[in-house]
């Protein structure tokens, strides 16, 4: 909310500079978003007046002025129409700055010296709305300066008041009572401990009659109503407002109009009522009287506001209204019906009280947040419209712009008392943490007072607080408390550093779960294994089930759907761990980086209709493309990373999944235990991206393929958490290493020769390496010989040759029957 | 008798000449043997000393022994003299040029997200908190009417929050494990809240949809506003370092009274220069919310404020990280490109 600071000075009598003033109002929660320092930059512009006045020699367009600047009369050139001998007018003179930062400096024009320019009111960084006396095409002429005040050589911006520092304040939203002037006022004298009274409004009241016997007022929905009152000016001049009026709604951030709509600005500014004013000859009479109701709108109806769009109401719309017609959105906007022109006369001024939700849900669903709206939906104390109703008529008789009519029509039906609050001041020392002696029962008092809550003592230990109206939101001792402590300063209150540090014995519990802590783990293996951690979002696109190839009616696609997403590319939540992988990886290659290596833990969620809740499952993934990077590698890393969590041996099959290579796609499952034929638990698979999936992530390259890896982290948590072992000693007699090479047909798996020699290779069979697979034309075509590492060793004894050798023949026949193997050694 | 003197001097001479051209340690092992092995010359001449008679035998023997211990000798030093030699040949032939690149394996990096994350849950733990999560799809209740949030408080817009629809939300803050934890834990209470949070912002160079927060809650007996300001001390000089300092402004949170921002000195130009970008040259940028949890929201959890009080606050991850990091569009955190990545430490 923006406040001129003169303004603010003229009402609270505050002298403080002003940087001391915003410190001391941020402190006590009044932060300040910006300052603007309105005619700053403008500089050395003068007030000047014309002595004579010709037309340039050589230039039809131009003309010749000598100007009076007080010390010197300058020659200076312009181009303007409007001016005459003896004019006062704004004079940038040489080394001057107007808005915008243009330096103005000596030139020649046409052939003569032109020492200066003289401005209009664009140069100064003004409108027509400011200075509805500026010509449209012309130097800005001052209306009856007062040139003792304002001697000639004096600067211009003066007498046009042009310069002002406006405050920005950042109000907070449950204090909705700061969002004006006089709020603000309140506020600073707080800061400062000066007392604030509201400004006295005095009335003449010269307009015939009384509003009482002129205009009625019903209140037909008092739940969205709580006030409304209403006063009359007769015989209205509508006309441009004085410059100062103008000046101030302008740095106020309003554009000024003319004096009735001015007035009602200027009231809101200042006292945060928003008003309206009807032409009292638009508002139908019904038994002699203009008659209003307040009443909502019909579902359907139409209604066309004062900015000439047609609105199609509801039932929940409050409407101003006669007892014929619409005139206004309630807190929103009026009616072009009803609105105030040159031809006005008698005019009806509105100040009401409406239920902020409502206003809120009708500026919303209509689409359009008024500076009325704006203010109504955050809450107004219905005790205020008729302070502001009688301040906009002592403004009127002030402006001379119409006569006021004495009385005013005042229907509130749901009145709102003062609150009081019991509270034990002790209880504030402790939430603050204050002792006593530093904060007493007296000083607890005397803060509240500040803040206009009157206090007494009503038993030994309690007080009561009585709450002004405006102060809507404080509720409880711990609202007093934090009132309190604004004023006693936050950063007053001493620091205890004790109980963080030292504190009670740490409080039951782990610090972190098992679960967190595997993740870590997980996080730290992965890095170890040369991947970086991506983070991505967890809403993408219902595209990605097409990218992916997921098939039509695969149950993967009933992904949770945001209701009110950002866009249709963020329409749903997570069901399949990948995407998001995938784009950071092909923004990675098109990007031109020559290896990409990611993984990320994240959640996918799940539709779930037996629980409060959605699932939300946590999974690893992985991706990668670049060098070095194939199916075996990202297998590699997978192994590395399960023997790191669980050291658990590990299953690989053959796996099929829609969006990876058919035939390099791996299902990964973990034993729980050493049972050779215990299939595991599936945790996850892995694979080379499908090519077509590859071309739709922009990611195609035969050269630079890409490997994908998932794992249910929640699965792998279970497996982990059930392993539990005790250790053996480790041998002491040496091993005994046998090599064997032998030729198999092309699809016998690597899987199921291990498991051939691994069933006849007995106990003391320890390790199994597979360290040559060869192709060639030794070998034949479909044929590969493979070569095994064995090596065998006792806890008990040294192992001979002729220990082993009736393995290795079991071996070699078993592999013989079983996959025709071939032995070469 | 001085024949075999002579012929032992004449070994001597002829050992010593050997010794002195042998370029190898086996040229020196090769001469032992020859004069000294089982069938050397030495071991031969000595060997006949037997025929000599008492006297001259003893007094050769002597001698012999003499120049036998001799010989042994300077073998024994020429043989490791020249291992010596031949061990520093070798390690000159070796030389390597160490410049050269080392044999590598790839090396990942954590988010920075992480990054700050593990950081602070160090801090945390160590200040014996818990670590704990909640569901990044939440309830109404726990997200706004729980927290104490107005039925018409702007938070619950949809132009703000994300909806699942009327009940579910996707949380725009880590305040509702706040509500989680009262829920299932009884005080005293000490727990962070590390996780994403979502709000409904348009991707630009200074929002995301998505950020990172981490909520605090302690609640016993007799924790006041002093505490939380120690508390906050603490986190703001753990992360910034001793220098930085914190000030706090009154606010305004439903769930918190009373509320405040916690500004810090500005970790850019550090004493408000008019031109800073960060702190438009008031000296502080506001960092985080925090405040004294409000008695309704403890009444709603089911413990008793006349009981007990605590206090809570709600770290800004991303900001923190970007402040550490000088970087000041978040986009960045989400493209995850390696080539930001890999400029941050391993762990």
């Amino acid at each position: 909310m923006n406040i001129p600071m003169s303004w603010l000075r003229e009402v609270t009598k505050i002298e403080d500079e002003t940087n001391n003033f915003l410190a001391k109002m941020t402190d006590a929660g009044n932060a300040v978003e910006g300052i603007n320092r309105i005619g700053e930059e403008i500089s050395h512009v003068l007030v000047g007046q014309i002595v004579s006045l010709e037309r340039h020699p050589d230039a039809d367009k131009l003309w010749v002025t000598q100007t009076n600047v007080g010390t010197e009369t300058l020659q200076i050139i312009t181009g303007a129409d409007n001016l005459k001998v003896g004019d006062y007018i704004p004079v940038a003179v040489h080394g001057s700055t107007l808005a915008g930062g243009l330096k103005i400096k000596k030139s020649k024009m046409r052939g003569l010296d032109s020492n200066g320019m003289l401005c209009s009111i664009d140069e100064l960084g003004c409108t027509e709305a400011d200075y509805p006396e500026a010509p449209e095409n012309g130097i800005y002429v001052f209306p009856n300066l007062d040139v003792e005040k304002y001697p000639l050589g004096s600067d211009a911006r003066i007498p046009m008041e042009l310069c002002e520092e406006v405050i920005d304040f950042d109000v907070l939203s449950n204090r909705p009572d700061t969002n004006c002037l006089i709020g603000m006022a309140r506020e600073a004298a707080a800061v400062y401990d000066m007392s604030f009274e509201l400004p006295e409004i005095s009335l003449q009241e010269k307009g015939e009659g009384n509003v009482a016997d002129m205009v009625s007022v019903e209140i037909a929905d008092t739940t969205r109503c709580a006030r409304f009152t209403a006063r009359v000016v007769k015989n209205v001049k509508v006309a441009p407002s004085p410059q100062w009026l103008r000046r101030r709604i302008s740095a106020s951030g309003l554009r000024p109009i003319n004096n009735i709509v001015d007035i009602t600005n200027y009231v809101m500014l200042e006292y945060g009522q928003p008003l309206h004013a009807f032409d009292i000859s638009t508002v139908a009479v019904k038994d002699g009287k203009h008659g209003i109701i307040v009443r909502t709108a019909e579902n359907g109806q139409k209604f066309t506001t004062l900015d000439g769009t047609e609105r199609v109401l509801n039932d929940t719309n409050l409407l101003v209204a006669d007892h014929e017609k619409a005139l206004g959105i309630a807190g929103v906007m009026g009616g072009e019906n009803s609105m105030i022109t040159e031809k006005a006369t008698t005019v009806l001024f509105e100040s009401a009280n409406f239920d902020a939700a409502n206003i809120r849900q009708t500026a919303r669903t209509l689409g359009m947040r008024t500076d009325a709206s704006a203010r109504f939906e955050k809450g107004q104390d219905p005790n205020q419209p008729i302070i502001s109703v009688n301040r906009a008529m002592e403004l009127i008789e002030l402006l001379g712009c119409g006569e006021v009519v004495s009385g005013v029509v005042d229907v509130y039906p749901r009145k709102r008392e003062e609150k009081s609050i019991t509270f034990d001041p002790k209880k504030i020392n402790s939430l603050l943490g204050i002792s006593l002696e530093h904060l007493s029962e007296e000083n607890i008092c005397a803060y509240l007072q500040r803040v206009n809550i009157k206090t007494s003592k009503t038993s030994d230990s309690m007080y009561n607080a009585i709450i002004p109206t405006f102060r809507a939101d404080i509720t409880c001792t711990a609202d007093l408390a934090e009132e309190v402590a604004r004023f006693y300063g936050y950063n007053n209150i001493p620091s205890k550093h004790t109980q963080a540090v030292h504190g009670e014995a740490a409080l039951p519990g782990a610090g972190k779960t098992l679960r967190r802590r595997r993740q870590e783990n997980i996080k730290k293996a992965m890095i170890a294994l040369g991947y970086n951690e991506a983070v991505t979002f967890p809403f993408e696109s219902p595209k990605v089930f097409d990218k992916l190839n997921i098939p039509p009616d695969c149950t993967q696609r009933n992904a949770i759907r945001i209701k009110n997403p950002l866009g249709e590319d963020f329409g749903i939540m997570r069901s399949i761990p990948v995407n998001g992988l995938l784009e950071c990886l092909s923004r990675n290659f098109n990007k031109g980086n020559e290896t990409a290596a990611l993984f990320e833990i994240g959640y996918t969620y799940h539709a779930d209709e037996t629980a409060d809740l959605p699932k939300e499952r946590p999974y690893l993934a992985m991706a990668a493309y670049g060098i070095e990077m194939d199916f075996l590698s990202m297998k590699g890393d997978m192994e590395s990373l399960l023997t790191t969590l669980t050291n658990r041996p590990q299953v690989f099959e053959v796996y099929e999944c829609p969006f990876l290579h058919p035939g390099r796609t791996a299902s990964i499952a973990v034993k729980t235990n050493p049972n050779p034929r215990e299939a595991g638990i599936k945790v996850g698979y892995l694979g080379e991206l499908h090519p077509a999936v590859a071309r739709n992530y922009d990611l195609y390259d035969p050269k630079k393929r890409v490997y994908v890896a998932v794992i249910d982290i929640a699965d792998l948590h279970e497996i982990a958490e059930a392993y539990t072992f005790k250790f053996t000693k480790p041998h002491t007699f040496p091993p005994l290493d046998r090599d064997l090479a032998f030729k198999v047909r092309e699809e016998v798996s690597a899987s199921a020769l291990e498991e051939a020699i691994r069933e006849k290779g007995g106990g003391s069979l320890a390790e199994i390496k597979l360290f040559d697979v060869y192709r060639g034309p030794q070998v034949g075509e479909g044929y590969k010989s493979v070569a095994y590492a064995l090596r065998f060793r006792d806890h008990n004894r040294t192992l001979t040759v002729e220990d082993v050798s009736k393995f290795i023949t079991a071996i070699l026949q078993n592999l013989e029957k079983k996959y025709d193997a071939e032995i070469r050694a | 008798m001085t024949q075999v003197i002579e012929k032992l001097n004449e070994l001597k001479q002829q050992i010593e000449e050997k010794i002195a051209a042998a370029k190898a340690s086996s040229e020196v092992e090769d001469l032992r043997v020859k004069m000294l092995g089982r069938k050397g010359e030495m071991t031969l001449l000595l060997k006949n000393l037997g025929s000599l008679p008492a006297e001259a035998r003893k007094e050769m023997g002597k001698k012999a022994n003499e120049v036998r211990d001799f010989v042994q000798e300077k073998i024994e030093s020429a043989r490791v003299r020249l291992e010596l030699e031949a061990q520093n040949n070798a390690l000159k032939s070796e030389v390597m040029d160490v410049t050269l690149p080392g044999r590598r394996k790839p090396q990942g990096r954590l988010h920075p997200i992480t990054n700050t994350f593990s950081r602070l849950e160090d801090l945390f733990v160590n200040l014996g908190f818990d670590i704990v999560d909640g569901p990044h799809i939440e309830t109404v209740y726990h997200n706004f009417d729980a927290l104490n949030a107005p039925h018409n408080h702007p938070s619950r817009d949809e132009a703000d929050t994300f909806y699942i629809n009327d009940n579910l939300v996707l949380r725009p803050h880590t305040s509702p494990v706040q509500i989680r934890t009262m829920e299932t834990r009884k005080p005293p209470i000490r727990i962070v809240a590390p996780g994403q949070v979502f709000r409904r912002d348009e991707i630009d160079a200074t929002h995301t949809p998505v950020f990172h927060q981490m909520e605090g809650l302690v609640i016993d007996k007799g924790i006041t506003f002093g505490d939380l300001k120690g508390m906050l001390e603490i986190i703001v000089k753990y992360v910034f370092g001793e220098k930085a300092n914190i000030r706090l402004r009154p606010s305004h949170f439903p769930f918190t009274e009373p509320s405040a921002e916690v500004d810090i000195t500005c970790y850019v130009c550090g004493s408000g220069k008019s031109d800073c970008r960060v702190c438009k040259g008031s000296g502080w940028v506001e960092l985080w919310g925090c405040g004294m949890v409000h008695p309704e929201v403890l009444k709603k959890s089911g413990i008793d404020p006349d009981e007990y009080s605590g206090y809570a606050f709600g770290i800004g991850i991303d900001r923190i990280t970007s402040a550490l990091h000088g970087l000041s569009d978040p986009r960045l955190y989400f493209e995850n490109d390696v080539q930001f990545l890999n400029q941050f430490k391993g762990a």
